[in-house]
């Protein structure tokens, strides 16, 4: 007896007998009738009971087979043998899409959604091993799916099925771990069409094996589409859930620095965010923190309610220059990947910030220098550099500078501005203070060139801005920015206490377009811009239309001035900090000055203390710097580059990768929620821990279609008999046309 | 069950018939001066035939003329007209208790009769009675009076119909009671012996007697419109079959259908009026069509 997809429905075979059981009921139920005319009924009786016996029979018996065959097509039989290749087509092709982001190593009990996926993965083999047509086994996890200079990588591709299949299907299971990436399904069922084909030459069978994580699969549009691509094209989806329900989660979503000036020996803070991907809050959640490989003090979140991120501060201080490591860990939960989170920071020993004053007094780069660097004790890791206009003359590198600052400036050289345009193109900050010596003439035709300059607008003249003896309210109104965030909060009495005097007014009409870069920071009382902020390249420049120095406003007789100031030295030397981790997956890329730097680089991946993983050479871009980059990056913790100079020293650069934090949201989908999202595909959805009972089904020709067709052949041949045997009455009027007249 | 008239007698099919007449389409010896021919010559105004004279004619139908101008001694015959002497044969055996509509087969015919002698009664002719079933249940005289419907009526109330019809000793005792030629109508289901029924017919023509046959069936009978399993039990057989009729329907009607044409044929053959009539056919309808295209046949005679 061939196998059964639902061999338990087998049960219902008993019920063949109903036609029987109903005819004999009707035998039974009879109607008495007193008649007459007998002679004439026994006549034909006796003319016809033999052929009405057979009717009779063939009647019943048709009516027996329909039964079994509608028992039989919801068992769904599968031949294994010849026949069924002879029916089907000649070559089953079985897809495994296998799930290995990291939720998959959600863990309950003594197992674990990936352990349960790779145990499905064992017994389709086990099945597949046995079956006597030929069988094609393609194995991709989704990991491997699109990699960056790797393309998709299935673990087994059109692999024939023999008898050491299973074995070797048992090995390359024993390896795999789940990954520490985030991919999902789509990319997996579209990787494989497109490695794939068509493939209407043979059958296919399409299991995708995941944990259907609700964030995933929210939006399937796509993935709807896809299995309906799949369907059109007569492939068999089976979508195998290996997880039992949602368990709750943490996660670490963020650690990075807050902002303001990062350089070694000045203390500064991280932000830690701890995200709660569970139904329930939690209270008291230890983050375990790690400078350098040390541990050092922890912090505690109070409590994070369910669904929510929280975030905490922590200072951090590195009394050395130079690359510095950073790890956060959570304790132990579902999902342990996301319970650490790793960061790189470089700090620099100090800050330069190089002040040009066009004054004859250097008034304002005096009062700027002296708030950024008060000397004494104080060290605030800023180092300005007092310069005139001439320093501009684009024979002297700006690149080491953290951020320039353009005081009271009448003019400049066109040397000294393409440096300051490149300077600021390639990451740098710019800021712009105004005064006496400053002229709208120049501005706007040498630094604003019609908004592709500079400076962020056209200027008027020097305006005096009419003493409020109302005193409605300050002359300074901000928005929310990294560089006033000394006046945040209502009711601070710093805003009050700046008087602006004298400013340059924008032209006359001007405001910021809605898709520009260009962003007015602070106004006047009257309305008039008076800090404009805007990006040129990937730089960024501020722009104060008035003075530095207590000469048109008092604000820097203020201490919110110190402040500000220092924040719009951090905000704009960010380029200085860069990016302190990548995500798992990511390709690292360094670029090498090729004077200074060996062609070899040798990268090692986490864990790996000793013996690194790759040597990669680098390779020369046109622009003639060496470019090397890693693509293995599928785990999360510490790179190390190991670039060897050309004067024979070596240095280490660090990178950190961390998991999508997302990823660990570990709410699923359960099956009616599936169906809903997957309205219209034909598709037979199964737990991997029941899947175990059915896995018979899994190979062999499912001959439902041929009992389908019979199902209607005998339907067809049941009805034809019985309006033959007379057995459907006529309506009232054709019994008078056929009785005797 | 009612005893009156009105059982049998149903004042709206009388007053449709009432217009019509039942006339004899052969001869018939009534004993009164009547509208239906007579077998013998009167003192009638229609002139027959010639004949000659013998000897004992009454000189009084000489005809003079023809004697005058052949020398040959020949009287007139007239035409006589006689009253109808109606006798009617009700089958009242267990297979005329079948009806599946408003009346049995039983009530249908008796009504038929009913009517039959109402009609006869009316147009001054006498009518009789006789009720069967396996023997001569009942024999109602000849009579021309009115309420002589009454006997009638009361003759055809017969409870407990017994078993299977056997029309020959019926008809043959008929033709010993009646030996003078008159109408005889035979209602019945005809479900007896053929043969039976075809030797009593031709008995009862070679008597003279002039022959109507209705032959009253159920729709039930001529449709078979059953289905579903179904147990039929013989009023007349002991016989009883469980069957599913559809399957036996085609088989039935076919026997059915040779059945009626035997009959027909054999009343043709007899010279005897057939008419087949089914008791969902309102009998006043059914009635008038009969006597009308009788009345035709007769005029055509």
């Amino acid at each position: 007896m061939p196998p059964f997809a639902h061999e338990a429905l087998l049960w219902g075979l008993p019920i063949v007998g109903l036609p029987v059981l109903i005819h004999l009921i009707n035998m039974l139920r009879h109607r008495r009738v007193e008649w007459a005319a007998m002679e004439f009924l026994l006549v034909s009786q006796k003319r016809n009971r033999t052929w009405v016996l057979f009717r009779q029979l063939l009647l019943l018996l048709l009516r027996m087979l329909a039964v079994a065959t509608v028992v039989l097509l919801v068992a769904r039989p599968l031949l294994h043998n010849r026949l069924g290749s002879l029916l089907g087509s000649t070559q089953t092709h079985h897809i495994l899409l296998l799930d290995d982001s990291f939720s998959m190593s959600d863990r309950w009990a003594d197992t674990s959604a990936f352990a349960q996926a790779k145990m499905v993965v064992n017994r389709i083999a086990a099945v597949l091993a046995q079956e006597q047509n030929p069988q094609t086994f393609t194995l991709l996890r989704f990991s491997r799916v699109t990699q960056p200079d790797r393309g998709t990588r299935p673990d087994l591709l059109k692999e024939t099925v023999d008898t050491g299949f299973t074995t070797r299907m048992v090995e390359t299971l024993r390896a795999m771990q789940p990954s520490q990436t985030g991919n999902g399904p789509a990319e997996a069922i579209e990787a494989i069409g497109q490695l794939l084909g068509d493939g209407r030459q043979e059958r296919r069978i399409v299991y995708l094996i995941s944990d259907f994580r609700a964030r995933q699969w929210d939006d399937s549009t796509d993935l709807r589409r896809q299995l309906l691509e799949l369907n059109a094209a007569d492939a068999e989806i089976h979508l195998i859930n290996c997880v039992d329900r949602a368990h709750p989660n943490l996660a670490i979503a963020l650690l990075a620095p807050t902002e303001g000036i990062r350089v070694a020996g000045v203390p500064w803070f991280m932000e830690v965010a701890v995200q709660n991907f569970g139904t329930t809050p939690v209270r008291d959640v230890p983050v375990l923190l790690e400078e350098d490989g040390h541990a050092r003090a922890s912090v505690t979140v109070a409590e994070i309610p369910p669904g929510r991120t929280v975030r905490e501060r922590f200072p951090v201080h590195f009394p050395t220059a130079g690359q510095h490591e950073i790890t956060a860990r959570l304790e132990s939960d579902a999902v342990g990947v996301d319970n650490v989170r790793y960061g790189t920071i470089h700090l620099p020993i100090d800050v330069p910030v190089l002040l040009i004053d066009g004054g004859p007094d250097a008034r304002d780069a005096r009062y700027l220098d002296m708030v950024l660097a008060p000397g004494g004790s104080i060290r605030t890791g800023i180092t300005p550099q007092i310069e005139t206009a001439a320093y501009l003359n684009g024979t002297r590198p700006l690149d080491r500078f953290g951020a320039i600052v353009l005081a009271n400036i009448e003019r400049l050289d066109i040397a000294g501005i393409e440096s300051l345009r490149q300077y600021v193109a390639a990451g740098g900050g710019l800021a712009f203070f105004l005064g006496e010596q400053s002229r709208s003439l120049f501005f706007n035709g040498t630094l604003y060139c019609d908004g592709q300059g500079l400076f962020p607008l056209p200027l008027g003249e020097a305006t005096v801005l009419p003493v409020d003896r109302l005193e409605r309210g300050p002359d300074l109104q901000v928005a929310e920015h990294g560089v006033f965030r000394v006046f945040a909060g209502k009711r601070n009495s710093f805003l009050a206490t700046v008087i602006v005097e004298q400013y340059f007014a924008a032209a006359d009409g001007w405001e910021p377009g809605p898709d520009s870069t260009t962003r007015v920071i602070a106004r006047l009382r009257n309305g008039a811009p008076l800090v404009i902020e805007h990006r040129f390249g990937k730089g960024r420049v501020l722009s104060f239309l008035t003075t530095a120095s207590p000469v048109w406003n008092n604000w820097a007789r203020n201490p919110s001035f110190v402040v500000a100031m220092q924040d719009m030295v951090a905000y704009l030397s960010q380029r200085a900090a860069g990016d302190i981790s990548h995500r798992v997956g990511a390709r690292l890329q360094l670029e090498l000055e090729a004077k200074e730097y060996q062609p070899q680089v040798r990268f090692a991946t986490p864990g790996e203390d000793v013996t690194p993983t790759a040597t990669v050479d680098a390779v020369r871009s046109p622009e003639g710097v060496l470019v090397a980059s890693l693509s293995e990056t599928d785990v999360s913790g510490m790179y190390e580059a190991r670039l060897t100079r050309t004067n024979g020293t070596t240095e280490t650069r660090r990178f950190a990768l961390n998991v999508e934090p997302e990823e660990g949201n570990l709410a699923a989908l359960s099956g009616p929620q599936l169906a809903t999202r997957l309205d219209g595909v034909d598709y037979r959805y199964e737990q991997a821990d029941a899947f175990q009972y059915s896995v018979t089904q899994l190979g062999g020709y499912d001959v439902s279609r041929w009992l389908l067709y019979l199902l209607v052949v005998l339907l067809i041949g049941e009805q034809l008999l019985a309006y033959a045997a007379s057995y459907h009455p006529p309506a009232c009027s054709r019994a008078a046309e056929g009785g005797v007249r | 069950m009612m005893s009156d008239s009105r059982r049998f007698l149903h004042p709206e099919a009388i007053k449709r018939i009432s217009r019509l007449d039942l006339r004899a389409r052969h001869v018939v010896e009534g004993f009164l001066t009547g509208m239906h021919r007579s077998p013998y010559f009167g003192q009638s105004v229609e002139f027959l035939q010639h004949r000659e004279y013998t000897y004992g004619d009454d000189l009084r139908y000489v005809d003079w003329k023809v004697w005058a101008k052949q020398d040959r001694y020949y009287v007139k015959q007239f035409e006589e007209d006689t009253n109808l002497r109606c006798t009617l044969l009700c089958d009242v055996s267990g297979s005329m208790q079948y009806g599946s509509g408003a009346m049995s087969k039983y009530e249908y015919g008796c009504t038929l009769a009913a009517s039959l002698a109402y009609l006869v009664l009316r147009q001054q002719d006498a009518v009789g009675c006789v009720a069967f079933d396996e023997t001569t249940r009942i024999t109602v005289p000849l009579r021309t009076k009115r309420n002589h419907l009454d006997s009638i009526i009361q003759a055809m109330e017969i409870s407990g119909p017994k078993n299977k019809t056997d029309l020959y000793p019926i008809l043959r005792n008929v033709a010993e009671t009646y030996p003078r030629r008159g109408l005889m109508v035979l209602v019945s289901d005809l479900l007896a012996d053929r043969l039976s029924l075809f030797k009593g017919l031709k008995l009862l023509r070679s008597r003279g007697h002039d022959v109507l046959v209705f032959h009253v069936m159920d729709d039930d009978e001529l449709d078979f419109p059953f289905s579903g399993p179904t147990r039929f039990e013989g009023l007349e057989l002991p016989e009883h079959l469980r069957c599913n009729p559809r399957a036996l329907r085609e088989g039935y009607l076919m026997a059915l259908g040779a059945y009626l044409e035997e009959v027909r044929r054999g009343c043709v053959r007899h010279r005897a009026d057939y008419a087949l009539i089914r008791t969902s056919e309102p009998l006043d309808a059914a009635l008038a069509a009969y006597l009308s295209s009788r009345l035709g046949m007769h005029r055509r005679n």
